[in-house]
């Protein structure tokens, strides 16, 4: 059995004689890998800036929102349900229930614009407690947040991000200032810190007002869109939101779980979902661009199958001198390998090079923070890949040149 | 002690396109080691099909073929590899040097195939090639050699892994006659060194460097004669 080393530089020398011919064919292979590459990477990269963003509002915060959990586009409909009102809160606060559950508040959307002697802007206006400022990590920069006897008054107060003091009052001093919400009249008693986004949310264009008061004044409700939370610490943060479910579906004499009417989120969980989703969409994109890979491996087998005849009296040689059979499969099959992996390296290449200006651009364009780092699973995967397209192509023709007779090669002409 | 080559009532039938071909109708000789044997006859008469037997490239149909006292039968094709690496040599017709290769490169050849120590390689390659004259031509490319040269880096080739028998088939066929002269100069020394050379030609000329000529004529052995007048070393080469 000749020596694996020689082999390779024998290989190696057949496949440079025929520079131009071994490029040409290795295309199929460069393009398949390149796109994997790109998918994987870029979708690492979707998976890492959405995760990145559910971290801000820290990993111990529990949602708890109306409607079960969405299966289907149908099911978004029973966000509007009105199943969490004062009476969920109050049991989940029990501690008798929830023993590891730190605080928990409720939170409603009060839909329209904020205006000011005229000038009005486009917020997101929520009722909420004074607790989101822990959620959320927001500072006062003036005055200060409203308090619990606020929130049991029903009081007429708000408390602004700072992209709607500036569009609301430029320079001019805000606090004590009476805004509009749906014509009734809040005063502004704090400004929030400019803090950007969090879970795409912009935490700048904030308008929050007491729950309480939003849910009579404003809405005319007694239900909540959702009661946020936060466990004792992340060890219990499973534990919590079992006990937060039992509690829940025990109140509401729920004993098949496809029946809840809430659901409870948990930062990781929407990671966990976030993550499935675009793993799914990369392998379904990948297992597109994998089909590349199986048309670039017939286009290896068909040159390999042309350059064991063209090399059919080399074949005859080597057998007189001494090769035998496994010698001549292992030459052929190491040039079909070489020729893949040699597609599957430049393929790497060129797919992060691509996914590298891929992130640049969407940073620049879409102005987030697209995280790029060199898809080192792609790149295994992309190199093992084509080294197996190599041996599961190169097989057939490395086969043939192997099992040719030594005297009808010798006699080819 | 036995011969190196024994064959009797060796067989050869190409059973091809349905109609069968009987090459060799029957063939029986013996050789020693250390003769020196030209098989002659014209084409057709089986003498290609006797040489790739005898040299393990094929397998006879009927009879019995022993070399060194084992019968073929015995040996698998990795064996029959071995053998034909270890113990014999080939020089060809057309010369079948590996293209866009050194002469030195083509001469190693067959020590990559074989046990030889990767230490030796060197040394034995620019043995063989300077034992055939060529050794300002080792690290020219091999198409860009003469045909005479050609042949002889063949030789070196056939020589590099020193077996007892070289197979030569019609090594002459392609070259002019100073050059043909020249290679069968360095082929008869190889004979004196002890080789045992297997010549296949269809010139009376060449075959008379022979020691003792096999005439085949359809598929079965003519005659088999000891040269009287044998061809002398003219040392045309070595002056």
């Amino acid at each position: 059995m000749m020596k694996l080393q020689y082999i390779v530089i024998t290989s190696f020398n057949a496949l440079r004689m025929n520079m131009m011919r071994s490029l040409l064919t290795i295309l199929g292979i460069v393009i398949g890998i390149a796109a994997v590459t790109l998918v994987m990477s870029v979708s690492e990269g979707a998976r890492d800036l959405i995760i990145g963003r559910f971290q801000d509002v820290g990993s111990r915060t529990i949602a708890i929102e109306p409607g079960r959990e969405p299966q289907g586009p149908t099911d978004f409909v029973e966000i509007f349900t009105d199943s969490l009102k004062d009476r969920e809160l109050m049991a989940i606060l029990d501690k008798g229930n929830v023993p590891t559950l730190e605080f928990a508040y409720p939170q409603v959307v009060v839909p329209g614009a904020v205006s000011f002697e005229g000038e009005t802007f486009r917020g997101t206006n929520i009722g909420s407690s004074y607790l989101i400022q822990e959620i959320f990590d927001l500072k006062i920069e003036e005055g200060a947040f409203f308090d619990e006897s606020d929130i049991s008054q029903r009081a007429h107060v708000a408390v602004i991000g700072s992209n709607v003091r500036q569009e609301l009052f430029g320079f001019s001093d805000s606090i004590g200032k009476t805004i509009k919400i749906k014509d009734r009249s809040f005063k502004i008693i704090g400004v929030l810190e400019k803090k950007g986004n969090v879970l795409f949310l912009n935490a700048d264009d904030l308008i929050i007002v007491p729950y309480s008061t939003a849910q009579e004044y404003l809405l005319g409700v007694n239900h909540y869109n959702g009661i946020i939370g936060r466990a004792v610490s992340e060890e219990v943060l499973d534990e919590t939101v079992f006990n937060i479910t039992a509690t829940l579906r025990e109140l509401h004499n729920i004993t098949d779980p496809v029946k809840d009417d809430f659901h409870v989120n948990t930062q990781e969980g929407a990671a966990e979902t976030v993550g499935t989703i675009t793993g799914v969409l990369a392998a379904l994109l990948s297992s597109v661009a994998a089909i590349s890979l199986v048309v670039g491996g017939i286009g290896i087998m068909n040159i390999m199958l042309v350059s064991v005849t063209e090399r059919t009296k080399e074949i005859g040689l080597r057998k007189a001198v001494g090769a035998t059979n496994k010698d001549l499969l292992t030459q052929f099959l190491m040039e079909a390998v070489g020729l893949t992996v040699a597609g599957g390296v430049i393929g790497i290449f060129v797919g992060t090079t691509l996914s590298f200006i891929l992130s640049v651009v969407l940073s620049r364009t879409l102005n987030l923070d697209w995280p790029f780092s060199f898809p080192i699973n792609a790149a295994a995967l992309g190199f093992f890949v084509s080294a197996a397209v190599g041996l599961v192509f190169g097989l057939y023709p490395a086969r043939k040149a192997a099992r040719k007779s030594p005297i009808e090669a010798l006699r080819y002409e | 002690m036995s011969p190196l080559i024994d064959i009797r009532n060796i067989t050869k039938t190409y059973t091809d396109s349905l109609v069968p071909t009987h090459a060799l109708k029957g063939a029986t000789f013996a050789i020693e080691s250390g003769e020196f044997i030209a098989i002659m006859g014209p084409s057709g008469s089986g003498k290609s099909t006797l040489l790739h037997i005898l040299s393990f490239l094929d397998r006879q149909s009927t009879g019995t073929y022993r070399f060194n006292a084992k019968s073929i039968d015995e040996y698998t094709d990795d064996d029959l590899a071995y053998i034909r690496n270890k113990k014999m040599g080939f020089v060809f017709q057309s010369f079948n040097l590996l293209p866009r290769a050194t002469v030195y490169d083509n001469v190693r050849l067959p020590l990559l195939y074989s046990n030889i120590p990767e230490k030796e390689w060197r040394q034995r390659a620019e043995e063989a090639i300077d034992a055939v004259g060529l050794a300002h031509r080792m690290r020219h490319d091999s198409s860009a050699l003469s045909g005479g040269e050609k042949q002889r880096a063949a030789i070196a080739r056939a020589i590099v892994c020193s077996p007892d028998v070289i197979f030569a088939d019609e090594p002459t066929g392609n070259l002019d006659s100073k050059s043909g002269q020249v290679v069968m100069e360095i082929i008869q020394n190889l004979n004196k060194d002890g080789k045992t050379i297997i010549l296949i030609t269809h010139e009376t000329y060449t075959a008379e460097y022979a020691e003792r000529i096999i005439k085949m004529f359809d598929g079965a052995v003519e005659s088999d004669k000891k040269v009287a007048k044998r061809r002398t070393n003219t040392k045309a080469f070595f002056k």
